[in-house]
């Protein structure tokens, strides 16, 4: 459990964070999104203590992380990817954040084995490559067994097994009822691994709803369609909303009409579909909705 | 399953962050980079590699006195200390430079949220280190430099507490020169920074205050430069002959003993680690 209370960081003149108010559950995963700059990044080290917030406060588990007895073991964070010194292999980076809290070196390993860098572990992590130096940082954050995990962009550089691990690993994490809150540019991601989300845009909170509410906030809904038989579905779905736009590869972009509809609709009529597909696009548009009305709003202030 | 997710949830109950943990943590650390060797085994080499250059190169005496014996002996076995201290102020800044350099810094203060107390933990590994490999070092020195001093009529007593003290003593002077670096580290956290202002204050302002303090013949700058940490440190490694064979300083020049200067680097120690500290404690990183 994070509670956000009215936290807000000012760098110089730029205000990074202001006033956000939030509370991240356990149980569920929590995306974070926001464009660059958002101060997602600002926000997640406020909630670990490396940077002081210029009003508010954050608790982590009922405490301000500073407080706890047993940091590591209340919070795995991934920062950054590579919050490690490059001359030292990550055998030995793991084993001296073990040492502080006493964590035996039976669990070093099995953060290596669990993120896949048992074959690189005697390695300098200078030489590692981004997907390796996030896979270390999650190995870092998974050593003390936390109860609450913060990965800011924990995707980022890994492989396409590497991205699947990642929402395996979160959603089983939370599903054992930690809180599990992580940030991504990646709206197809977040839409296939949050079940809740946070939007931060210039500071602010945009959106802070169950990511189903967010998609349908949404103005337009999509829905990719793949049937031999295209001509015969568009007749049976056509309605005032409906719009069909036909791809260059025979694929089909509903919108207007949800899939469940669609799916109907062609069982019905015997109509045979290779492919229906509600697109996790939508809350990429509705993300970018979200903070574009952020970023018109702005303007117009500065007007 | 077994690859892809973690053991029996809190499998880790009652693990706790404690200055024993941070102390052997920072141990790790140490001596899992190349930088930490190359410095100590530059510093084991030079130590040695020096006192067996002095005594090859010393000129064979008779009939010199048992106080100039051991002032000689001493010099030559603590003859590296003016270079081995670069080293060593170099390995302090790096300890916590490299740390903010690389973003490792984000993980220890993750790790330990109070920041103070890995602050400690650091500068005792390192000073506990320093002390023990530049007290081998030197030990080592004299044990292999005595019997080339000796055939050369050059006898130290190394036995007496007048030989042994300075010997300890340029240890002690090489451990907190790398801990009065360590803290120059932690306030400018940028290794290049670092470096170049604890060797300007180690090794240029003695030589600029000296100049000054001639050009002006202003006692007070005279003065000042006895307290500066390498005038004032070198007295805890110079070997004192009797009271009575002391030449008294002139009147208003301020000439401190052994015990005086060690107190004087302590207090540099101590101030600047005050100031690394509250800044530690305060700054974003």
């Amino acid at each position: 459990m994070i509670e956000i209370q009215n936290l807000s960081k000012r760098y110089g003149s730029k205000l990074a964070v202001d006033g956000i108010s939030a509370t991240v559950r356990p149980g569920i995963v929590t995306g974070f999104l926001g464009p660059n700059g958002a101060g997602k990044s600002t926000t997640m080290r406020m909630i670990v203590g490396l940077d002081k917030p210029t009003t508010g406060s954050v608790l982590v588990n009922g405490k301000p992380y500073v407080k706890h007895a047993d940091p590591l073991h209340e919070v795995g964070a991934l920062l950054e990817a590579k919050a490690v010194h490059t001359g030292r292999s990550a055998y030995n980076h793991l084993l001296a954040l073990a040492a502080t809290h006493h964590i035996p070196k039976s669990r070093v390993h099995e953060v290596i084995e669990m993120t896949g860098l048992a074959a690189v572990a005697g390695k300098r992590v200078g030489g590692f490559s981004l997907g390796m130096g996030q896979r270390l940082g999650i190995a870092a954050a998974l050593l003390g067994d936390p109860q609450t995990l913060i990965l800011d962009e924990p995707v980022n550089g890994l492989d396409p097994e590497g991205v699947l691990w990642v929402r395996q690993l979160t959603r089983y994490l939370a599903g054992q009822g930690r809180t599990v809150f992580l940030s991504s540019h990646l709206m197809s991601e977040m839409a296939q691994t949050a079940d809740h989300v946070i939007v931060l845009g210039r500071g602010r909170i945009l959106a802070d709803a169950p990511i189903a509410d967010i998609i349908a906030g949404g103005t337009r809904k999509l829905v990719r369609v793949r049937t031999p038989q295209a001509q015969l579905l568009v007749d049976r779905i056509s309605g005032p909303d409906v719009n069909v736009t036909g791809l260059d590869d025979g694929a089909l972009e509903i919108t207007g009409i949800g899939a469940e509809q669609i799916g109907d609709a062609a069982a019905q009529a015997g109509i045979a579909l290779h492919e229906l597909t509600p697109v996790g696009a939508s809350l990429e548009e509705a993300y970018l909705e979200l903070t574009q009305d952020d970023v018109e709003y702005r303007s117009e202030a500065a007007r | 399953m077994t690859t892809t997710t973690p053991a029996a949830p809190r499998a880790l109950d009652g693990i706790r962050l404690g200055f024993s943990g941070l102390v052997r943590s920072e141990w790790i650390k140490l001596r899992s980079v190349r930088s930490t060797m190359w410095c100590y085994g530059l510093i084991i080499l030079l130590t040695i590699g020096f006192g067996l250059l002095y005594s090859a190169t010393v000129s064979e005496s008779s009939d010199i006195s048992v106080e100039t014996q051991n002032s000689l002996a001493v010099q030559g076995m603590t003859l590296s200390v003016n270079f081995t201290q670069l080293i060593a102020a170099v390995l302090g800044v790096l300890v916590i430079s490299g740390e903010y350099g690389t973003g490792m810094i984000r993980s220890t203060f993750t790790a330990a949220p109070g920041r103070l107390s890995a602050y400690f933990a650091k500068a005792l590994v390192l000073a506990v280190t320093t002390f023990v490999v530049s007290v081998v070092s030197i030990a080592v020195t004299a044990l292999v430099t005595a019997p080339i001093l000796s055939g050369k009529g050059i006898d130290a007593q190394l036995g007496e507490s007048s030989v042994l003290l300075p010997l300890l003593g340029g240890a002690v002077y090489l451990t907190l020169i790398a801990v009065l670096a360590f803290t120059f580290g932690a306030i400018v956290r940028n290794s290049a920074g670092g470096i170049a202002s604890v060797l300007g204050l180690v090794l240029v302002v003695p030589v600029v205050l000296q100049i000054f303090g001639a050009l002006t013949r202003a006692d007070w700058i005279t003065n000042l430069a006895a307290f500066t940490p390498s005038n004032a440190g070198g007295k805890i490694f110079a070997y004192v002959p009797d009271a009575a064979q002391q030449a008294q300083p002139p009147a208003g020049i301020v000439s401190l003993n052994a015990t005086e200067g060690l107190l004087v680097l302590i207090a540099w120690v101590v101030v600047f680690g005050i100031v690394g500290a509250l800044l530690t404690k305060r700054r974003d990183v």
